[in-house]
């Protein structure tokens, strides 16, 4: 009689080293602080590129100045205030078509925009989120900050209960945009004026509150951060671009 | 046998392979496939449209369903709408073109019957098409499956 079992382990096999043998670069984009509104056209730009494979996968790394952003399914009702007391903090308000609820952007909130086709990194929306979790939990154990996923349909990274990273993802025609925002040292007064993420009566944080090292420049944490990106994802190198 | 399975496991752990990843999707007989996981139901003209199995596994659990206008059209290949879901939207493509006769307003209150029911009660909209002929570039139910199972072997 065939051995069945025997035969799917050498086939398993044989699809491993093939995967293993293609290579699939990831080019990084390093950005310093760039306004909300032209990262959105970058990405469009760079998703129109790569469905039509102009481009390899992508990613971007940045921060941007206060920014409050709303996901598609703009839930308003989760901003505490006006728009016109956003304008009198200084604070732009954006409309979205990523999932997720509202959120603030700001400085020293560490941004990841990649832009990445989902087939070609063999995921569907729900892993290719749970990795985007494990790549901000990775980098904050290496401050020995133990965070870890939240509970079923609370996405995003928490210590305890306090939020140190959050997640929205937009995917159109298989490509990926948006991404995450990790909390280095942003000001986090500017969380008290929205519900974040919708949930009432957990707080947010940032590394700096969590940990008990001293910090390194962002940019190093930033360069972690996609160096784990990379790694979560299997890309077999980083090519590295500086704006 | 169940030692040479938990073998088998084991090894596929340490080529950190999915062994036994829940690649057997329900696919339904009579539908036709569209390549992006979207299913249609034809009667005549009329479409009857939603996303598959396969398709709502892989997103998670649906917490919000945006719907087109009725009287809208839609295209073959085109996004006509999204679903949301684990903080992540991801369009919805129509496997056929033309004009959206009714759309599934209990996904409102109830989006998680994507999850629950993708083949029946998630449907999403319906469509009186324009061009039957576009049926001939979906699959059918036994190309869909194998097109479920090579698109799993990826990783």
């Amino acid at each position: 009689m065939v051995d069945i079992v025997d035969h799917y382990i050498c086939f398993l096999f044989q699809l491993k080293i093939h995967h293993m043998r293609l290579q699939r670069s990831l080019g990084a984009c390093k950005f310093g602080i760039i306004n909300y509104f032209d990262a959105l056209k970058l990405q469009e730009r760079l998703a129109s590129d790569r469905k039509s494979g102009k481009i390899l996968d992508t990613i971007l790394s940045l921060q941007h100045p206060p920014t409050y952003t709303l996901g598609k399914r703009r839930t308003d009702h989760n901003l505490l205030v006006s728009e016109a007391d956003l304008k009198t903090m200084g604070a732009e308000l954006h409309y979205t078509e990523r999932g997720g609820d509202i959120t603030f952007h700001g400085p020293r909130q560490a941004i990841l925009y990649p832009i990445v086709s989902l087939r070609d990194i063999g995921c569907g929306a729900r892993n290719y989120v749970e990795g985007l979790e494990s790549v901000m939990i990775e980098v904050a154990s290496f401050y020995g900050v133990n965070a870890h996923a939240g509970k079923t349909g609370e996405t995003g990274v928490w210590v305890g209960d306090r939020k140190i990273g959050a997640i929205g993802v937009r995917i159109s025609s298989g490509i990926t945009s948006h991404g995450l925002a990790f909390n280095i040292d942003p000001d986090l007064s500017y969380f008290k004026h929205i519900v974040p993420c919708g949930i009432p009566d957990k707080g947010v944080t940032s590394l700096k509150r969590e940990t008990e090292m001293e910090l390194p420049p962002d940019e190093v944490i930033h360069e972690q951060l996609i160096h784990c990106f990379a790694k979560v994802f299997r890309f077999s190198d980083i090519q590295w671009k500086t704006q | 046998m169940a030692s040479r399975l938990l073998w088998a496991s084991r090894a596929a752990s340490y080529l950190r392979i999915s062994a036994f990843h829940r690649g057997f999707s329900t696919v339904i007989k009579d539908l036709k496939y569209a390549d992006t996981h979207e299913w249609v139901k034809v009667d005549g003209s009329s479409a009857t449209i939603g996303i598959t199995d396969h398709a709502q596994d892989h997103l998670g659990d649906v917490v919000y369903v945006e719907l087109p206008e009725v009287g809208a059209t839609v295209a073959q290949g085109k996004n006509f709408g999204a679903v949301e879901s684990v903080k992540a939207t991801s369009d919805v493509n129509s496997p056929v073109s033309g004009e959206v006769v009714e759309v599934n307003r209990e996904l409102v209150g109830s989006p998680g019957l994507v999850n629950g029911s993708p083949y029946e009660n998630g449907w999403i909209i319906k469509v009186k098409m324009s061009d039957t002929g576009e049926l001939n570039s979906l699959m059918d139910s036994n190309r869909y499956s194998k097109f479920c199972e090579e698109e799993d072997a990826k990783h």
